[in-house]
């Protein structure tokens, strides 16, 4: 068998020469992908959301309850910007989300603490914004807990009891997280690293169906069927080739940044995160051009991959787990090559861990690889007979 | 006089003719069509039954006893028993659990050391490390959630049990209420994930469908321009000022019913937060479509083919939908992107119906957000219309002959 050389190496000319005949093709596949990267790691570069706004809301006015304040606004988690004078106007700052957060001293709450008498320190958090709810309650609280304590002990020492014991007492058992890779529980790393392979997925998809189905539209693709050599497998790989090349390099990019120049964890060797995401590059055009081949009309084939590609982020349990999901729902993540790429991801570059243990991942991708061979006849038949259907 | 009475006569006829046309040219074309009406009737649907699980429940976690102790098998099991976590099995040691955490069995390892029966027997304080994976932050927060409310239970049920054998005991029930803490959640007062998140979502989808939907068919024209020489045969000559509104308001119309269905029908289907007046939502949403509409017709000159449409557009949901304030709070962001952010209807549009919906606002604490949405759609509508004129002078120079782009 005579493999036909010059014909691949026209259909790799001619994809070239598509790719720089508009300038949209670099702008989406460079440009875009680079500036998000940019995007996601300079907004996040904080880490965490420090110094949400809050408020807290002292009715008891005393050294006591000014203390407590002072506590709570010396947390970095916190910025106490509003001092309202009743609940009903914190509220209305809380609603119209100026705060994310407050802290309520009741009336009397030294004179009733230091009396025994019972009352109740009191935090609102606006949980429909998840961090800032999340970590305004954090700090409330903790404060909260180290009050109302700090206020037994002082009880619980003046009746009698030995200090020292009445300490140990107040936690005796605590527990110690240690958050493995991320320490910082910085939120870029933790999001960066799925949502921007997923982004670069996203275009793959798109380009790869434009590229090839623009060729149908334009009622073109008789002719460049016929430049490969009569070879639907020789037409694709010129197109496919150059784009694997500019994507595996915009990929490579991403990574730099994201591991180069805003320093994320990479506990494992480098080499194999290259491979991932050269993997995942090859994959994602795979799985565009079966969709292709499977519709091989340009408009509905990339709605189809523009649908899916958005739905990538959430199908592929980058913030929800998988497992969590509904079974019926869950299973789809597996044939997000995103997905698989992230997988590799958590145990190569952030926990550090033998690439044995994610070989599985490295395979599928592979395999995405061979899932097109099968419908490369549909997209030949209808690159012959073009019918643009506006 | 008479001229300027002919003037807005004509300007009116200009609008209702090209309103009625524009519902012709949208329902011809099923590719505008999808992206109408399939999509706002789809998507939402499909995203929130990915979400719906809403809560992240027994996450598997590993133990390492070396204290093997009925304390430390109690600590064991009261992990076990939370909704957060199960226990997955006894590791022998750190290297066993570790393997388990490689293969993803586990997400946590709880190392109980060998002295924490001691310790509590001593009345010294007992340290359990606990690792976690951080792959996903929902899991380490279940971790947490769950070995923080069992070590405050455990230390106040040990708290209780040895102030019982000291001469304080007629202390110990005033003790553990002298001064209560009590934390109000609002909005999304279970922590579920889709009742967070999708309330966002719902808002961030009706801009870009609408605005998607709105580019395709600029990139219609577009092809019909360059194909008439700069001329787009469908196009009803008048002023641009009456034509864009009348395009305009036909996607209103369109999206009107849509738009209940999107605001007020899925939180009800899914029983996400939805606590709003329908009046105020409503009315807060109408400035967002408007605006929405108005920035669809003013980037339609970027798209100079139906299909490119897609390329330079969906990729801006992500990037909209973190400047939208929702994961990351906008007094947070840097000032660039929060200048960015304020550009983008949606972000008004989150920031709104999260306030109006989740929270029980009413249309007067949303006043800013309302404003500034009124504020875009003025300059949107300006805008576009300058822009459109400037395209409609250079299609007719640039499209002498008929091209392909």
């Amino acid at each position: 068998m005579n493999f036909n050389w010059s014909a691949l190496k026209h259909a790799i000319v001619d994809g070239i020469r598509q790719l720089v005949s508009r300038p949209i093709y670099l702008i989406t596949m460079v440009g875009v992908p680079l500036f998000c990267t940019f995007f996601f790691l300079d907004f996040m570069t904080e880490g965490l959301p420090l110094k949400t706004p809050a408020a807290v809301v002292d009715l008891d006015n005393t050294p006591v309850s000014r203390n407590v304040a002072r506590n709570l606004g010396a947390s970095e988690l916190v910025d106490l910007q509003y001092r309202p004078t009743s609940y009903a106007e914190a509220m209305e700052l809380l609603k119209s989300a100026k705060i994310f957060g407050f802290f309520m001293i009741p009336r009397d709450f030294q004179a009733d603490a230091e009396a025994g008498r019972e009352t109740a320190i009191t935090y609102y958090c606006n949980m429909a914004y998840f961090i800032p709810g999340t970590l305004s309650f954090k700090s409330f609280k903790q404060t909260a807990v180290t009050t109302s304590g700090s206020i037994v002990m002082t009880t619980l020492v003046g009746a009698g009891l030995n200090e020292g014991l009445v300490g140990n007492l107040m936690q005796p058992v605590v527990t110690q997280e240690h958050t493995i890779g991320n320490p910082w529980l910085n939120y870029s790393i933790y999001l960066s690293n799925s949502f921007l392979p997923c982004l670069l997925q996203l275009i793959i998809f798109q380009v790869t169906a434009f590229s090839l189905l623009q060729e149908i539209k334009r009622g073109t693709s008789v002719q460049w069927i016929k430049d490969a050599g009569g070879s639907v497998t020789i037409a694709c790989a010129g197109k496919l080739i150059p784009q694997f090349v500019i994507f595996s390099l915009t990929g490579l990019a991403m990574q730099a940044m994201m591991y180069g120049f805003w320093d994320f964890p990479l506990n494992g060797n480098l080499l194999n995160m290259i491979a991932a995401m050269l993997l995942m590059v090859a994959a994602s055009q795979a799985f565009a051009l079966l969709i292709s081949c499977m519709i091989p009309n340009l408009r509905f084939a990339l709605s189809i991959l523009s649908l899916l590609g958005i739905l990538s982020f959430s199908i592929g349990g980058f913030s929800f787990p998988v497992e969590d999901m509904y079974p019926a729902i869950g299973i789809f993540s597996y044939l997000i090559p995103a997905r698989h790429y992230f997988l590799i991801y958590t145990n190569v570059a952030l926990n550090g861990f033998e690439i044995y243990y994610c070989r599985w991942e490295y395979i599928v991708l592979i395999l995405f690889l061979l899932a097109p061979m099968g419908m490369l006849w549909k997209l030949k038949r209808y690159s012959l007979n073009p019918v643009y259907i506006p | 006089m008479k001229k300027i009475l002919d003037n807005i006569k004509i300007w009116w006829s200009t609008l209702f003719k090209v309103w009625i046309k524009e519902y012709r040219l949208v329902f011809s074309d099923l590719g505008v069509v999808l992206f109408f009406i399939g999509l706002p009737l789809a998507y939402p649907i499909v995203y929130t039954l990915i979400y719906n699980p809403e809560i992240v429940y027994d996450v598997p976690v590993a133990v390492v006893d070396n204290c093997r102790t009925a304390d430390s098998r109690q600590f064991t099991r009261m992990i076990d028993a939370s909704p957060y976590t199960e226990i997955a099995g006894y590791a022998s040691d750190l290297e066993e659990a570790k393997t388990w955490m490689k293969e993803r069995k586990v997400y946590g390892i709880m190392k109980i050391p060998a002295d924490y029966s001691r310790k509590i027997g001593r009345n010294e304080q007992a340290v359990v490390p606990i690792y976690c994976d951080m792959s996903l932050l929902l899991r380490y927060k279940s971790i947490l959630l769950s070995t923080t409310d069992v070590s405050l239970q455990l230390g106040s049920d040990i708290r209780t049990k040895k102030i019982d054998y000291s001469p304080a005991a007629l202390l110990s029930t005033a003790v553990g209420e002298t001064v209560d803490t009590e934390s109000f959640f609002l909005g999304d007062v279970t922590q579920g994930f889709a009742s967070f998140v999708m309330i966002g979502i719902v808002v961030l989808i009706l801009q870009q469908s609408l605005i998607l939907g709105v580019l395709m068919l600029g990139g219609g024209s577009s092809e019909r321009r360059r194909k008439n020489r700069g001329i787009d045969p469908e196009e009803i000559p008048g002023p641009m000022s009456a034509s864009l509104l009348g395009k305009s308001l036909c996607y209103l119309t369109i999206y009107a019913p849509l738009t209940i269905y999107i605001l007020h029908y899925i939180p009800v289907m899914f029983s996400l937060p939805h606590i709003g007046n329908p009046l105020d939502y409503l009315a807060f949403i109408l400035p967002m479509i408007l605006a929405a509409t108005f920035l669809g017709q003013m980037l339609r000159p970027f798209v100079v083919e139906r299909e490119s449409s897609f390329l330079v557009f969906v990729f801006t949901s992500l990037l909209f939908l973190f400047l939208s304030g929702l994961t990351w709070p906008r007094p947070a962001m840097s000032d660039g992107w929060f200048m960015l952010s304020s550009l983008v209807p949606a972000t008004w549009g989150v920031e709104g119906f999260i306030g109006i919906n989740s929270n029980g606002a009413s249309l007067g604490l949303m006043s800013t957000p309302y404003l500034m949405l009124w504020a875009l759609t003025i300059a949107y509508f300006f805008i576009a219309v300058i822009i459109e004129k400037w395209c409609h002078h250079r299609d007719l120079r640039h499209y002498n002959v008929p091209s392909v782009p």
